[in-house]
């Protein structure tokens, strides 16, 4: 009987430290978010990091010569319809 | 010395509330030349939290869950690699959130923010949409997704392709990659009018077309349908637009202009014809007949949308409890009404329902330091869509309805084939820069009716500097407000062209024209004058 009184407590007191951590984590994870936010993180880093390399990478990019490609206006049939 | 003494109330108070408008000194809030935050804006502790956990939290959790379920992760890294529009423009889209929104507070906030992510959610629909039937993106295979999407100019409505809808998919070319684009980062656009004048094209004509057409100059166009439908976009140098398409896309096209004239019945049969045609070429390019029911039922979901619109407008005429700042009702309104029917506009209208109906049974005053009820016309600056936002801020001129939300304003007959096929026509020659812009003197002078009907006093007059068909009626503009004694400030812009007239310049004339005409004092002092020249 007291021993199992026992395990019951510590199971509770395991779980009691499970849902503290996890309300911690939450916490923190929040708190981070937040700071992340107000300070505008994520936009800086899209300006000043993100955005200048992806710029880089489309001006070098081959590219097809699209002046090349003939203008074929006699390819597809003429759309005449009878309503 | 003597010390200076802290209020301790005072600041309780203002961390709790926020600070009162005149106090707030957003201006100071900028980072230099680019626009970002210092740090975003502190609104008191409820709409602080509102705006960390239920806009820039929300948006960005489903924006990723928007992405994972319409076409997923790996097609979206693969668009975002391959093209600049989507790469360079979306990625930042929260802070384009922050520009419509910043100094919004309470209701205000909250309903603006659900347009904001109405536009959010379809738009990554059309892109994704595009990218998991984009030949260039498969190594050339054609997807079902491929043969069963339908591509057309952003200015077809998007209710022609309804009696389709159960079975295929329709995609504007360039809602996404162009349009949209300029409101989030307005430097995105300018590759591609330069790309179209670098082969020769004069500078001149409006640069929406030069854009567009840039986009298929610079081989930055999905092939995600197998033929497409174009229009004149209601304007004669997108016709020019139409040529360059036709050129480098090589698809079977189907061309559906809006007309040069309206209001007469001979070219009301003339459009309804068109459709017609254009419904038949659909049916031959598919081997799908024509669905009459499938396009009943759309018609009557979006005659839904038009119906609570209409008692938004009813809100922001009578009262002073229309929740819905200027960007926001002018971005939404043009996107979901050209767009056509999506299920995400009436999710977002059940939103903002419940908010107006509580802004309305509570008497709330959304925009409390409204000094002029301002009425825009003609065609906005893309690149400066929440100058609105600004100008409430820093002058209290609050913007309560535009040109553009209000020329779609008509329901769609159901009831016979006659009826519906006569208002689609009228739906169509009514395209965006037609009825009102370019669509002769009595659409144009709609504007005092409407200005009654809004209850506005003011008039913010879009002055599109590469529009011909607008620079045509400057003057007849301008003798009108003097006869009728209306306070109008002429807003020059070149629609998506940062470069032209920069966001500092349009604010430096709004400024000239309060101080030396108005003789009003600013809210915001710290707003009259800063340099955001890089910023998105």
């Amino acid at each position: 009987m007291k021993k199992g009184k026992c395990c019951k407590c510590s199971l509770g007191r395991k779980l009691g430290r499970l849902i503290a951590k996890l309300l911690g984590l939450i916490l923190l994870g929040n708190v981070a978010l937040f700071i992340v936010f107000f300070f505008d993180l994520d936009g800086k880093l899209l300006f000043k990091v993100v955005e200048p390399l992806l710029k880089k990478h489309y001006d070098n990019m081959d590219r097809k010569d699209t002046l090349k490609a003939p203008y074929d206006m006699d390819k597809y049939p003429s759309y005449e319809y009878e309503v | 010395m003597a010390k200076k003494k802290v209020d301790i109330k005072k600041l309780a108070r203002d961390f709790w509330h926020g600070k009162p408008h005149g106090e707030r000194r957003l201006g100071e809030l900028y980072e230099d030349k680019t626009g970002l935050y210092k740090h975003r804006e502190w609104r008191g502790v409820k709409d602080t939290l509102y705006y960390f956990y239920m806009i820039w939290l929300y948006n960005y959790i489903f924006m990723v869950k928007d992405i994972m379920e319409m076409g997923g992760p790996l097609n979206f890294a693969k668009g975002v690699w391959r093209y600049r529009w989507v790469g360079q423009t979306y990625l930042p889209v929260l802070h384009w959130f922050d520009r419509g929104m910043e100094g919004m507070r309470g209701e205000a906030l909250r309903a603006s923010a659900w347009h904001y992510r109405g536009m959010v959610n379809e738009t990554i629909r059309q892109f994704q949409r595009m990218f998991v039937a984009d030949t260039k993106l498969h190594g050339g295979k054609k997807t079902d997704a491929w043969y069963h999407t339908m591509a057309h100019n952003e200015t077809v409505w998007g209710g022609i392709f309804y009696p389709w809808s159960d079975h295929f998919d329709n995609v504007a070319m360039e809602m996404i990659p162009y349009f949209v684009t300029c409101h989030v980062n307005c430097h995105t656009v300018h590759n591609y009018i330069d790309a179209v004048q670098s082969i020769g094209l004069p500078g001149d004509p409006c640069p929406m077309c030069q854009a567009e057409s840039g986009l298929f100059v610079m081989d930055d166009m999905p092939d995600y349908a197998p033929f497409m439908i174009t229009s004149n976009e209601a304007c004669d140098a997108s016709v020019a637009t139409s040529i360059l398409q036709d050129w480098f896309y090589d698809k079977p096209l189907f061309a559906m202009p809006q007309p040069m004239q309206f209001d007469d019945p001979l070219v009301q049969q003339h459009c309804r014809r068109e459709i017609e045609e254009c419904w038949k070429f659909i049916e031959e390019q598919t081997g799908v007949p024509f669905n009459w029911d499938q396009l009943v039922k759309k018609l009557r979901l979006q005659n839904q949308l038009q119906e609570f619109e209409r008692e938004k407008w009813e809100v922001a005429g009578k009262t002073s409890s229309y929740p819905i700042n200027g960007v926001a009702q002018a971005l939404y309104r043009i996107y979901y009404s050209q767009d056509g029917d999506r299920a995400i506009w009436h999710f977002c209208d059940k939103k903002v329902r419940k908010i107006l109906e509580k802004c309305v049974s509570k008497k709330i005053n959304t925009f409390p330091k409204t000094r002029h009820r301002v009425i825009a016309w003609s065609c906005a600056p893309l690149y400066y869509s929440h100058w609105c936002t600004w100008a409430y801020n820093c002058w209290g001129l609050n913007v309560i309805i535009n040109m553009d939300s209000l020329m779609f304003d008509m329901s769609i007959r159901t009831d016979t084939y006659d009826h519906c096929l006569d208002d689609m026509a009228t739906y169509h020659m009514w395209a965006p820069m037609r009825r009102m812009a370019v669509g002769g003197m009595h659409h144009i002078f709609e504007l005092w009716e409407y200005m009654e009907k809004f209850n506005c006093d003011f008039v913010m007059m879009y002055d599109q500097l590469q529009c011909k068909g607008m620079q045509g009626v400057h003057g007849l503009f301008e003798d009108e407000f003097r006869t009728r004694n209306v306070p109008a400030i002429w807003m020059p812009h070149a629609l998506p062209d940062s470069r032209t007239v920069s966001r500092a310049e349009i604010r430096r004339i709004v400024n000239d024209y309060m101080t030396t005409v108005m003789h009003e004092e600013p809210l915001d002092p710290s707003l009259l004058d800063f340099d955001d020249s890089m910023s998105w």
